[in-house]
């Protein structure tokens, strides 16, 4: 019984190791072609600089929404000042 | 964990230094080109899902974190992502049978040897190709990148109980799949 179970065991083992042979023989490392390498390297040294995105740190989005605050302040100041006047030349007719 | 001399290439290169990102792309291009033509199975789009790699990598750079997984585990997502769009662009696609594939050159082998032409290789390589994508990751880090269980645990985010487990499944699956190809044949 237990030599049969061994064989058996054997020969799984057999079947597994020669589909790794199989697979080592398919699954080679594969040089790309040197005209495609330095073709991309290239592209990628002359890239421009903008297409970084630079990160934004929090520090940035605290002075962007501080600018847009201040933005609306004065735009709202401003509506106010000439509703006021356009109010004030209809009192005055 | 990426290397120290890594890490600080990687500071670099997210900091918009275009010359450190080339050095990144130089130790990693043959292995996301060997990745992609295993899984796309020819080497026109081989060529240009690796390009699109590449570019996408320097886009995103600045948002790559070292969690502690190699770099390269964060290009083959990329790899990955790109790969599997291409599979869904071209479900329509006939797959281009390798014998008609462009030449393509083993490391230190002549040109006329290192083609893959038998039939058998062929089938083979058609069978790893309908293998879930996490599966044939795991055979291309093995075969071609000869990286231990260990290595491979990191890249792909397992353990390397998993990935042993995961292989020995892969293997044991291949191996009945083309049993069944010899007998209907």
């Amino acid at each position: 019984m237990n030599r049969k179970v061994k064989q058996i065991a054997d020969a799984s083992r057999d079947k597994f190791n020669s589909m790794e042979r199989r697979l080592s023989g398919v699954l080679r490392p594969i040089k790309p072609r040197k005209e495609f390498v330095y073709g991309v390297a290239k592209h990628i040294q002359s890239a421009p600089q903008t297409t970084f995105v630079e990160r934004v740190t929090s520090w940035h989005v605290i002075a962007m929404i501080l600018a847009g605050l201040v933005s609306l302040a004065v735009f709202l100041a401003v509506v106010w000042r000439a509703l006021e006047s356009i109010m004030g030349k209809k009192r005055t007719v | 964990m990426p290397e120290p001399e890594e890490q600080e290439t990687l500071l670099l290169a997210s900091q918009g230094d275009l010359e450190a990102f080339g050095v990144l792309y130089g130790k990693y291009v043959e292995r996301i080109f060997n990745y992609v033509y295993y899984r796309t199975g020819n080497v026109h789009d081989a060529e240009d899902l690796t390009a699109r790699v590449f570019y996408r990598a320097m886009h995103h750079i600045h948002t790559y974190t070292d969690r502690g997984v190699p770099f390269s585990a964060w290009l083959y997502r990329i790899a990955h992502n790109l790969v599997a769009n291409w599979h869904r662009d071209r479900s329509r696609h006939q797959e281009i049978p390798l014998s008609d594939a462009p030449t393509i050159h083993y490391k230190g082998e002549p040109p006329e040897t290192a083609l893959m032409q038998t039939q058998e290789k062929d089938a083979l390589l058609r069978q790893i190709r309908h293998l879930p994508s996490e599966r044939q990751h795991l055979l291309i880090l093995k075969f071609v990148e000869h990286m231990s269980n260990a290595e491979i645990g990191e890249t792909m985010g397992r353990s390397e109980g998993a990935v042993k487990s995961l292989y020995h499944r892969t293997l044991l699956s291949l191996r009945d799949e083309l049993e069944g190809l010899d007998i209907e044949e």
